[in-house]
């Protein structure tokens, strides 16, 4: 590949598309613009916006024991956080002169009716009060709970129906005989006579609101507040009247102190903020580019002048993802900067207005704005490399226009998953696509010294490297097809494709068969698996539990490559690879199951750290697997013979098959490799099933045959299942303690290898591996590549 | 990927001529095909990391002066099968075989979906053949594709011209992407543009050029890099009379500067005038090949036009109805 033809392509695009003014504008100068005007049209709105004023009813006013709660027909600014709190609620009281605040003459006959309204259902309030509190002790299913409930149901929907249509958004009864038991109690502290415990209780004074009610919820979160504060200090009066400490209803007062920054509080909400945009920006910076480059040029026919010359198509493509890069750098960039600045002065013009909780919402440091800039770059590069493969597969502008919806969803959902707080940069979460690099820069923004960031940062980009080499590889392969260069509209009828399916049928499958094979597969696992969570309890013996996970492996994992091999191929023996092989390669799984279950076990030991915990499910499958109630021969059944026969037919046979129509040696067996990983939802059997079955699928490719692979397959999970049921006795023995040693105590014991045994096993794998590689493929004679 | 050379005994082995048009090592310009005396090897740049080519064995190789019977067109049992989903399996060529000279201008003849432009696109490296070799100025278009487009000029209604680019930039920017180097390139251009009387639209946009001007446009980057092949599909397709005939005296002039052409039409008037043999194709077969003069008494018509509706009447009768429409691509 030579770079100056890349060089010379990329320089054409860069300067083709910044000839196109009105682009040009849409994509740079607008956002430049419109957050500015944005910002300055919501400040508009904030300074102008003044709240309604909510309207809070006292029933029983004169029962409020001093010092009262309402002051000159308001409530008490005192008891609030500050008076502008006391301003947005309005008062209204059945004292006297209580409906002064009142002008208009309409509302004020409402109010009437509602006084008499409240002293009608009084004693119907009360009782609802009485039984939700008696609910709140009672557990929710129980019997006795039952005819309360309904009745509580019943008065709950009458009072909101009738409150709803009332002019008050929070009413306060105060009962008739309030002030006066309160009184008595009062007198009793004070004189420390009879009991003042249990024998009074004082009648209650009853709130009503409705918090499903947005304004009533507002009203009555002040109200509180207010409420709250008042208490405090009638029960301040009464210590201070009986003579008790003030200290008492506060025994151990415990002095709070916050170490929150402003700085870092300020980070904390940087760090949400910019990796979320830093996504959606580069992503759609990148797309409309890549769409114009890609598909857009197909149509206008510049494409195929581009492809008759001398230009190779790796260098096409990579100085088109090249001009599409920069593109989708400076669109995030620029918008950011942007959105930063405007943000910055929006939130000080609001914040001078009312105190919010974000204090002082200050720039990001320097430091902060350099890794987003650079983390930009993996970000940009991946969703480049996507967009570009997405916009050459795609027949024409407006399909792929449609393509851009699903990649926003994907990428958006990784990302709104990065930002939840107890989701921390860890291994595994390091080497995943687009949650790598988010959390990586989260982490980086806020600063924080407790994880070694520095040393995430190279397998982050080296993935992320990784991955849109990946997806630029997959953009040259389409770039390479013909039928997705040329062929314009397609004549598409479900009849006519369900017909060609059925009758013109291939011996072995296609691609996309084996990839609908695949997606089969997951989706059964998926559904079986939501389906058993809901009945977990019912397994609850070990015995039950290895039945069902033996059937399910046979009908989701077993039963679908069968079907579709029997239904869309002609040739189910060669598809399923259902031949007998040579001696050879037969022995060679054989000997190779055994050798390399050592070095699997060790290396899964020492990477155990990386990987999340197994989930509870997962956890109780293993207990079983070697539980003693379950027999022998189920136990192997279940967790030997039939993974390994199902997965074998399904990921070596049907679906390596398809893969292998594209005629390449090294790539089916890759891909069904991380495939068979992928169905493992737990991600360290992911990566282990992932190692295995490169050489399962070495194995039969190799060979043309699925038993070398069933018998190695078969042998490596029924060694394990043996171990399970080993006892310490069974390893005093003398041939088994040259291998392993018992290490650990009782229940925490687990088998480790001797060095030797580790050695031997690695030399003899390795030469197996070795041989296996270099053999040709045997009886699988290639496909003639054919039309793909 | 390197394949390795597989080397055949040969008496001038070991000295590495240079050949058929190579840049950048030496003039570019010389009539190239016509002169070739040598073997055919080329020693590609090393900086261009190309796979080493084999060498393909020749019957006709010619030692010393002449310049004739060394074809810079091969094609043996070319094949391209389609698959359409209401039709199956479609063959648009059917073990097609010819040979072009240089110097010469071969026409294909044929109606539309005849799979002319499938022929030529696989030329193009564009498309792969299913079956069969096609060689262009020695190099096979499967296994060296980008040698064989170094050294074709081509030219079809869907090689557009772009939008934002003038005439001089975009012929400039194919200098460049064909090697040529920076000292040669202007004077090239230069030439070029005084050639075709292109002068006056240097600075015109693609998108406010009409199509006359388009047309020498995508001419002038044809023919940029003086390649020994050209491949013109349907080069009069859509133009008026005057721009029409400038385009076919364009063709005719280079044919006199010893390239080899190809080019595909269903003009008649085009096939007698400018070619020299012509193969009319039809459903993907030829069905004649020859010079005019010679179809003309073979099939006794009194002209082409006859024969080729002769022709093309005698298949569709002993193969049912025609296909409708073009067969994609």
């Amino acid at each position: 590949m030579s770079w100056k033809n890349v060089q010379l392509i990329f320089l054409r695009e860069v300067r083709d598309q910044l000839r196109d003014r009105r682009t040009l504008f849409m994509v740079a100068v607008l956002p430049l613009l419109l957050y500015p005007l944005l910002g300055v049209g919501m400040v508009q709105m904030t300074v102008t916006f003044s709240e309604q004023v909510r309207r809070v009813v006292i029933v029983g006013a004169d029962q409020i024991p001093a010092p009262s709660l309402i002051q000159n027909h308001r409530l008490d600014p005192v008891y609030f956080d500050s008076p502008e709190a006391a301003e947005k609620l309005k008062l209204v009281t059945d004292l006297p002169d209580g409906l002064d605040n009142e002008t208009d003459p309409a509302v004020r006959k409402k109010l009437e009716a509602f006084f008499a309204d409240v002293a009608q259902r009084e004693k119907r309030l009360e009782r609802l009060g009485n039984i939700q509190r008696q609910l709140v002790k009672l557990p929710p299913s129980s019997p006795e709970a039952e005819s309360p409930a309904e009745e509580e149901r019943i008065l709950r929907e009458e009072f909101e129906s009738w409150f709803s249509k009332s002019p008050a958004q929070v009413l306060i009864v105060f009962p008739k005989d309030f002030l006066k038991q309160y009184e008595i109690v009062s007198r009793k502290l004070k004189e420390r006579s009879g009991e003042v415990s249990g024998t009074i209780i004082p009648p209650r004074p009853i709130l009503l609101h409705n918090s499903a009610n947005e304004k009533s919820e507002m009203a009555y979160r002040r109200v509180q507040h207010a409420l709250q504060n008042w208490e405090d200090v009638l029960l301040g009066e009464r210590l201070r009247d009986a003579g008790l400490p003030l200290s008492l209803p506060n025994p151990v007062p415990i002095t709070k102190i916050d170490l929150a920054e402003a700085t870092q509080l300020a980070a904390n909400v940087w760090s949400k903020i910019f990796p979320a945009l830093l996504v959606i920006m580069s992503v759609t910076g990148a797309f409309y580019p890549a769409i114009d480059l890609g598909a857009g040029e197909k149509e206008r026919g510049t494409m195929e002048t581009l492809l008759i010359s001398p230009a190779s198509r790796t260098e096409i493509v990579f100085g088109k993802f090249l001009t599409v890069m920069v593109f989708s750098l400076s669109t995030a960039l620029l918008n950011l900067v942007s959105m930063g600045f405007t943000g910055k002065h929006m939130l000080s013009a609001i914040g001078a207005a009312r105190s919010s909780p974000l204090g002082d919402l200050s720039f990001p440091p320097l430091e902060s704005l350099i890794w987003v800039v650079l983390l930009a770059l993996p970000l940009s590069a991946l969703f480049s490399a996507l967009s570009l493969s997405l916009a050459m597969f795609a027949r024409s502008s407006k399909e792929g226009q449609y393509y851009l919806t699903p990649l926003l969803l994907v990428t958006m959902g990784l990302t709104m998953f990065c930002l939840n707080p107890s989701v921390e940069l860890n291994p595994y979460y390091s080497v995943l696509p687009v949650t790598g690099p988010a959390l990586l820069l989260k982490a980086l923004l806020l600063g924080s010294t407790e994880t070694p960031v520095a040393l995430y940062a190279i397998p982050v980009l080296i993935t992320s490297c990784g991955y849109s080499g990946l997806a630029l590889w997959w953009a040259t392969e389409q770039f390479q097809r013909e039928d997705v260069l040329f062929r314009e509209a397609e004549r598409f009828e479900i009849g006519l494709w369900i017909r060609h399916l059925l009758r013109e049928k291939e011996p072995t499958p296609s691609f996309s068969e084996a990839a609908v094979c695949f997606v089969l597969v997951a989706l059964l696992q998926f559904l079986f698996l939501t389906s058993m969570q809901g009945s977990l309890e019912q397994l609850n013996s070990p015995q039950k539990l290895v039945t069902v996970q033996l059937i399910y492996l046979i009908a989701t994992v077993g039963a679908p490559p069968l079907f579709m091999a029997l239904l869309l191929t002609t040739n189910v023996r060669r598809t399923l690879k259902l031949t007998f092989p040579s001696w050879n390669i037969l022995a060679l799984g054989l000997v190779l199951a055994f050798s390399l279950q050592p070095l699997a076990l060790e290396l899964m030991g020492r990477l155990d750290r990386f990987f999340p915990p197994l989930p509870p499910g997962a956890r109780q499958l293993l207990e079983a697997m070697g539980s003693g109630s379950v027999p022998l021969w189920l136990s192997l059944a279940t967790f030997a013979l039939a993974p390994a026969v199902c997965e074998e037919l399904a990921f070596r046979g049907f679906i390596l098959s398809g893969l292998q129509h594209s005629g390449r040696r090294w790539l089916p067996i890759v891909i069904s490799a991380l495939l068979f990983g992928v169905i493992h939802m737990i991600p360290k059997q992911q990566f282990n099933a992932a190692l295995l079955g490169i050489v399962l699928g070495l194995l039969a490719a190799r060979s043309g045959s699925l038993l070398p692979g069933l018998l190695f397959h078969f042998c490596f999970n029924g060694t394990q299942v043996l171990a399970t049921r080993l006892t310490p006795a069974d390893l005093e023995t003398p041939f088994l303690g040259w291998f392993v040693k018992l290490t650990g105590e009782d229940d925490a014991a687990h088998l480790q290898f001797q060095p030797l045994t580790l050695i031997l096993c690695g030399v003899i794998s390795a030469a197996l591996l070795w041989k296996l590689i270099r053999s040709d493929s045997g009886s699988n004679a290639p496909e003639s590549a054919g039309p793909t | 990927m390197y394949r390795f050379w597989k080397q055949e005994p040969f008496p001038h082995q070991d000295s590495f001529f240079q050949t058929a048009s190579g840049f950048p090592n030496r003039d570019w310009r010389g009539n190239t095909s016509c002169s070739a005396k040598s073997v055919h090897f080329v020693r590609t740049d090393p900086s261009r990391r190309v796979s080493p080519t084999e060498i393909v064995e020749r019957e006709s190789l010619v030692f010393g002066n002449g310049s004739v019977g060394i074809p810079m067109i091969q094609v043996e049992n070319l094949t391209k099968q389609f698959h359409d989903l209401k039709m199956g399996p479609l063959f648009a060529l059917d073990h097609v075989s010819f040979d072009v000279q240089p110097g010469e201008i071969f026409g294909l003849l044929g109606p539309n979906g005849a799979g002319k432009t499938t022929c030529l696109r696989i030329f193009s490296t564009v498309l792969k053949p299913t079956s069969g070799r096609a060689s262009i100025a020695g190099y096979d278009v499967v296994k060296q594709p980008e040698q064989v487009r170094s050294h074709i000029g081509f030219m079809s209604n869907n090689t557009g011209i772009y939008d934002r680019m003038t005439a001089w930039e975009m012929v400039e920017y194919y200098g460049r992407l064909y090697g040529i180097p920076e000292d040669q390139l202007q004077p090239r251009l230069n030439e070029i543009f005084q050639t075709l009387q292109m002068d006056s639209i240097r600075d015109v946009l693609g998108s406010k050029m009409s199509t006359g001007m388009k047309q020498k446009v995508s001419i002038a980057r044809t023919i940029v890099h003086d390649p020994p092949v050209l491949i013109f599909d349907e080069p009069t397709a859509g133009l008026d009379v005057l721009v029409a005939r400038a385009v076919l005296e364009t063709i005719a002039d280079l044919k006199s500067k010893g390239k080899c052409i190809i080019l595909s039409t269903h003009i008649m008037r085009e096939v007698e005038k400018l070619c020299d043999r012509v193969a009319i194709i039809h459903r993907g077969k030829i069905l004649a090949l020859g010079t005019v003069p010679e179809l003309v008494e073979q099939h006794q018509q009194p002209d082409i036009e006859e024969v080729f509706f002769k022709l093309i009447r005698d298949l569709d009768q002993s193969s049912g109805p025609p296909l409708t429409g073009a067969v994609s691509p």
